[in-house]
């Protein structure tokens, strides 16, 4: 870039200083704040007081803390269901209806199976079948993708609108399995009590959140010591790389588009084995499957980052739900305000975190045209 | 009025067809370029609610779509900068657009969440024209700025495959290196058309809000045309002229869904009629997936792509 | 008249008769990190002359064609232009004073027609363009110049002769007086190289001038008018047309001292472990590997050499199953192993070390560790700590310069690199590798980098492996191998015992004539 006769140049950077990995978060999440609170100021809001109120509401109370653990369950799915897909760059921005899914799924096998099994085997089994499901649903774009080279970014999100429809017919739009017969009232059908966790004590909080935490350590030591993580970890970085030592490219790409998929509905599936106990419409508003691609960019696809990001993220948007109904309301969408231009800020500074800066002075140039003979 | 209640949906198609025109132009000159801006979504939304606001102040319409371009081009900036001079994964820069977007159009619509839009474009009183049969509903029914977003997406045709700049811009979506080693500055071309894009998309935004919305509501604004829009795109091969008509399908099987309900009919329930244009699309993705059609019909090759010269 | 002489265009400073030149330079010197790339080179080209520059890798030719065409500025010397000095800034100044190169690796859209490549860029194209006049133009050009092109034709579906010329009307229709063709033929079958030659003597005819750089000796002697010979950066010889036979060029071009330290081997060789056998790559149109029949011995180093771009990389895929042959076998101790991939090959007891380093034969943001573990047999699970040990090992014995072997391979210098590959490749438990490939292993190391690897290639094959080196470094061949192979063109045209090697026939073959 040259502005006049300075030039300023981008140098790419050998090593990463430790404090910028952790100063470019940090200054992304202040700079967040910043904007976030013009917006608030020019709504008539005091930033302080409304960001004071906002952290407080989400990470300090008991019910608030609880509330946020509980929304970040699904979340963690999600998060490491776009981590797992966007480190290989492959895009899967379908965790929403992948999470759907999994919530079908899960639901299905919570009704026709789960009062068959024993109770000890039906909750595995549900969040397997949403997995599982949540797998199916990402199956398409990914064989399209591998065998044809079809941008998995348009088709994953294609189906994301075709599973809300399809949640949608579920519940509003037949009478059928998923509705609840005992009333006309458009609302999911009930699982079996078999495959329901209990809430701890009176809050929001499950132990699938427990089941999340766990499965994002069991995926980074998988990642990091299984050989099929080795495979996935060399393609990542350097596709030429895996195609020398032998690797399968087809492959790889369909199964990581498969994981991520079942992870997303994992995420569905605890949803129904947590909160919900059956299809619920309402998982459609919250919009976690996106929050989930934020989460893994934030985290800069870590899994265990993803555990913190997620967690930090839910409280944000309980804390905003607290200021809507606050004495002095502030719209929720705060909260979403400020995801977005976290997530904004990050990305601009990542440059930093590759580059070096470097100002040069150029030398006027002389050049002579083409001379009278 | 023509009571014929189908000739009536096609017309709505093709009224709800505006939006996906305009915001799918504005993907198509911003891909052509080779950056691909997913934000469509919340750039429209806060198009949206940026007219109603200006709209619910002024009661002047023009001055409303006026400041939802300038909007839809201050996003799609921040789009440009992130992606061309940081050279940030456009993948996730769009969605963050699209999250932001979302989240401060609800922020800022608070105030006026619930009201019932402050103007409304009017459709063009053609008099004893509208009464033809058929015709006459599906063609002289409409507003003004449909009637110039037809004819901007043949400005749009003509540009891209008749002039200079248009040759350029589809060469830097394709070849930027070729484009560079020609002296033209690759930046200078994807920043300009990203933002143009935007101005197409915040326009789009504003037109849907005072022209077919009923009142500013977060929850149901929307509804994820952005996202056929970009689908769109891709149904279209990048083509104006295409995106057009598949906008009028897409705008159709949109509405068919209302009228049956409308109709009492119910040999498909509407939430799986619904889903109709997103499956058609995915089908037409498949077939131009194939090598051939994809090079010649498909995607510019480097869309997505952030454009490094080798430095000597 | 011209002074056109040999000493003339060596090294003199008398400007006079630069003047009647098209295109000149004047003592031209570039540098690159630890390379001289081009040393007080004088060329001359010219108005309507066909001027070849000739050389193999890395003799500096590209370079001073770059330089000539403002894509590189000197740093010493002079370009000048009909006998005025011009400091060219960039290609696009270079073609304001009518000077344009064609690359070997084409710059072209190839979803656009024909047409609308030649046109694009071009500054005074119209705003409103008319594709049918448009085309007509560019016929009519094309046919002037004598190059008939189907304007319309989309230039994704032609050949690559056809691309050429779509690239030279490019050239001529943006005003160039002087064009340069860096390697014309290295994509070309031989009847697409007539047509091109016909070509050049077409624009020669109406004026214009053209440098071909080139390391085909046999195809350029008959179209140049003058051959500039380079060798490491400087001129070693200018002869016109007639002036000089191919055996006198190809000593300019290749010929050396042949006191190199060889390092040859001491005992006898074994049985024979891997074997070609008529091996043919057909792609794209045309044969890039043709009819190669090699065997390699176990105690033996093989050396293939010959000029970048002769099917060099695709003879080292077809051996380590990274690509399949179109026909023919390849065995591995009477084995076949077409077409059952690399990592079965490996398992067979090949060993690859690729050209390429980090983007190839290293994951560069991975840590030495797991790269060791890259192309060993893994289990379910990855063994770091049996790696780990293994990594210090190496570190220790070939005295890698790393902070620990936990460090990412992208932060190591080119020499200490290459060392992690060649330990990973040529040393493996349990005498996994009998054979192993090298290319080009010491491109871009430093004198003592390139002594370790030398070292280590003589003593994998005192153990008794089967070394086939693959290298455009001609020294380097000269040094190591016992028989040497030279591949032009995707064939073998010349097999020499390494002992009583004549050099010159050497050069003769890599340069294309036999």
């Amino acid at each position: 870039m040259i502005i006049g006769r300075t030039r300023i140049e981008l140098e790419p950077r050998l090593n990463s200083p430790r404090w910028l990995v952790l100063a470019v978060p940090l200054a992304s999440v202040f700079l967040a704040l910043s904007v976030g609170g013009i917006f608030l100021m020019l709504n008539g809001h005091s930033p302080v007081q409304t960001y004071s109120k906002l952290l407080s509401s989400g990470y300090t109370t008991f019910y608030g803390i609880t509330d946020t653990l509980g929304l970040a369950t699904p979340l963690i799915c999600t998060g490491l269901a776009a981590a797992f897909a966007f480190r290989m760059n492959l895009f899967n921005i379908g965790e929403e209806g992948q999470m759907y899914l999994g919530m079908i799924g899960g639901a299905w096998a919570g009704i026709a199976l789960a009062d068959h099994l024993p109770a000890l085997v039906a909750v595995p089994v549900v969040l397997a079948i949403g997995a599982l499901t949540g797998g199916l649903w990402v199956l398409v774009p990914a064989v399209l993708r591998a065998k044809l080279g079809t941008s998995e970014i348009v088709s994953t999100l294609l189906l994301n609108y075709v599973a809300l429809n399809l949640v949608n017919y579920f519940i509003f739009g037949s009478r059928g399995f998923f509705r609840d017969p005992s009333t006309s009232f458009p609302q999911g059908r009930a699982v079996s009590a078999n495959a329901r966790l209990g809430n701890f004590g009176t809050t929001n909080t499950y132990p699938t959140l427990v089941i999340a935490a766990l499965l994002a350590i069991v995926l980074w030591w998988f990642i990091r010591n299984s050989n099929y993580g080795y495979e996935t970890s060399v393609y990542a970085d350097s596709p030429n790389t895996a195609r020398y030592a032998g690797m399968n490219a087809t492959r790889l790409t369909i199964s990581v588009l498969l994981v991520s998929g079942a992870l997303a509905g994992l995420g569905g599936a605890m949803y129904v084995v947590g909160p919900a106990g059956k299809v619920d419409p309402g998982l459609l508003q919250i919009g976690l499957g996106y929050a989930g691609i934020v989460v893994a960019s934030l985290a800069r696809y870590n899994f265990v980052a993803v555990v913190i990001t997620a967690i930090l993220f839910a409280g944000l948007r309980i804390g905003g739900a607290a200021l809507q109904i606050s004495s002095n309301p502030v719209p929720i969408a705060i909260a979403v305000v400020l995801q977005g231009s976290v997530l904004l800020f990050a990305l601009g500074g990542e440059i930093f975190r590759r580059n070096r800066i470097r100002i040069r002075r150029t030398q006027p140039v002389v050049f002579s045209t083409k001379a009278d003979a | 009025m023509n009571s014929n209640v189908w000739v009536l949906t096609f017309a709505d198609g093709i009224s709800i067809a505006t939006t996906l025109i305009l915001a799918s132009l504005g993907a198509i000159i911003t891909e052509r370029s080779g950056v691909i801006n997913l934000g469509i979504e919340g750039m429209l939304l806060m198009g949206a609610v940026t007219a109603f606001l200006v709209g619910d102040g002024t009661h002047n319409i023009w001055l409303a779509l006026f400041l939802a371009v300038l909007v839809g081009m201050a996003m799609a900036t921040v789009h440009a900068v992130l992606t061309i001079t940081l050279r940030s994964n456009q993948i996730v820069s769009g969605l963050a657009l699209v999250i932001f977007g979302t989240g401060l159009s609800q922020f800022i619509g608070k105030s006026v969440e619930g009201k019932p839009r402050p103007v409304r474009i009017e459709p063009i009183d053609f008099g004893a024209l509208s009464d033809i049969p058929i015709i006459g509903p599906v063609v002289f029914n409409h507003d003004p700025i449909t009637y110039l977003t037809w004819v901007g997406a043949l400005i749009a045709s003509w540009y891209l495959f008749r002039t200079r700049p248009g040759l350029v811009l589809r060469a830097t979506g394709d070849a930027p290196a070729t484009v560079d080693a020609q002296g033209v500055s690759v930046a200078a071309v994807r920043y300009a058309h990203t933002i143009a894009g935007g101005a197409l998309v915040g326009l789009a935004g504003g037109w849907f809000m005072l022209a077919r919305g009923t009142a500013w509501s977060q929850a149901a604004t929307t509804n994820g045309i952005g996202w056929i829009a970009l689908a769109l795109v891709v149904f279209a091969a990048w083509r104006p002229l295409r995106a057009i008509i598949g906008a009028v399908l897409f705008g159709f099987t949109l509405q068919v869904p209302y009228t049956l309900q409308g109709q009492q009919i119910r040999i498909f329930p509407p939430e799986i009629l619904q889903m109709l244009p997103y499956l058609a699309t995915l089908a037409v993705l498949v077939v131009l997936s194939t090598p051939r059609a994809r090079r010649l019909l498909g995607a510019p090759t480097m869309l997505g792509q952030p454009f490094v010269r080798d430095e000597r | 008249m011209t002074n056109a002489s040999p000493e003339a265009a060596q090294g003199s400073h008398r400007v006079s008769g630069a003047a009647l030149f098209a295109l000149s330079a004047r003592r031209v010197t570039k540098r690159f990190p630890g390379i001289l790339a081009n040393d007080r080179v004088d060329f001359d080209l010219a108005v309507g002359e066909v001027h070849t520059l000739l050389g193999e890798n890395g003799a500096g030719k590209s370079t001073l064609a770059s330089v000539l065409c403002g894509l590189y500025k000197p740093d010493e010397g002079a370009v000048l232009r009909n006998g005025t000095q011009v400091r060219l800034t960039s290609p696009r100044h270079g073609l304001l004073n009518g000077i344009a190169m064609v690359h070997q690796h084409f710059r072209l859209v190839d979803r656009f027609t024909v047409a609308e490549n030649v046109v694009l860029g071009h500054r005074r194209l119209p705003f409103l363009l008319r594709a049918s006049e448009l085309e007509s133009q560019v016929a009519e050009m094309a046919e002037r110049f004598g190059l008939p092109i189907d304007p319309r034709a989309t230039v994704g579906e032609l050949s690559a002769g056809q691309r050429q010329r779509v690239e030279i009307v490019k050239a001529l229709y943006q005003g160039a007086e002087i064009l340069l063709l860096d390697e014309p033929t290295a994509l070309l079958a031989p009847p697409e190289v007539e047509k091109l030659f016909e070509t050049v003597r077409a624009m020669t005819a109406t004026g214009k001038s053209v440098v071909f750089v080139s390391h085909k000796l046999g195809e350029v002697v008959d179209i140049s008018d003058r051959i500039t010979v380079m060798r490491d950066g400087r001129v070693t010889g200018s002869v016109k047309r007639g002036e000089a036979d191919t055996r006198q060029l190809a000593e300019l071009m290749v010929g050396r001292d042949i006191n190199l330290a060889r390092r040859l081997s001491r005992s006898a060789k074994g049985e024979p472990l891997l074997a070609l056998d008529n091996v043919t790559l057909h792609r794209h149109g045309s044969d890039i590997v043709k009819k190669i029949s090699l065997n390699v011995c176990a105690g033996e180093i093989v050396g293939v050499a010959g000029v970048s771009g002769n099917g060099q990389r695709e003879l080292a895929e077809l051996v380590t199953g990274l690509q399949v042959p179109s026909s023919g076998s390849i065995t591995i101790r009477e084995v076949s192993i077409n077409g059952i991939g690399a990592r079965q090959v490996r398992a067979n007891g090949l060993a690859y070390v690729p050209e390429d380093r980090l983007g190839t034969g290293l994951a560069p943001s991975l840590t030495i560790v797991d790269n060791l573990v890259l192309t060993r047999t893994r289990g379910f699970f990855v063994n770091r700590r049996a790696a780990q040990v293994e990594a210090e090992d190496f570190i220790t014995q070939l005295e890698i310069k790393t902070p620990s072997a936990l460090t990412q391979t992208r932060k190591l210098s080119g020499g200490n690199a290459q060392k992690v590959l060649l330990a990973r490749e040529i040393f493996s438990k349990g005498d996994q590798s009998r054979i192993i490939v090298v290319c080009s292993p010491t491109r871009g190391l430093d004198v003592g980098a390139v002594e370790t690897v030398h070292k280590l290639l003589d003593e994998a094959r005192s153990a008794g492996k089967a070394v086939l080196l693959i290298s455009e470094d001609l020294d380097e061949v000269l040094t190591l191998a016992d028989r040497i192979l030279v591949l032009y063109r995707g064939e073998v045209v010349h097999e020499v015992n390494g002992i009583s090697v004549d050099v010159e026939a050497v050069g003769h073959a890599m340069a294309g004539l036999s």
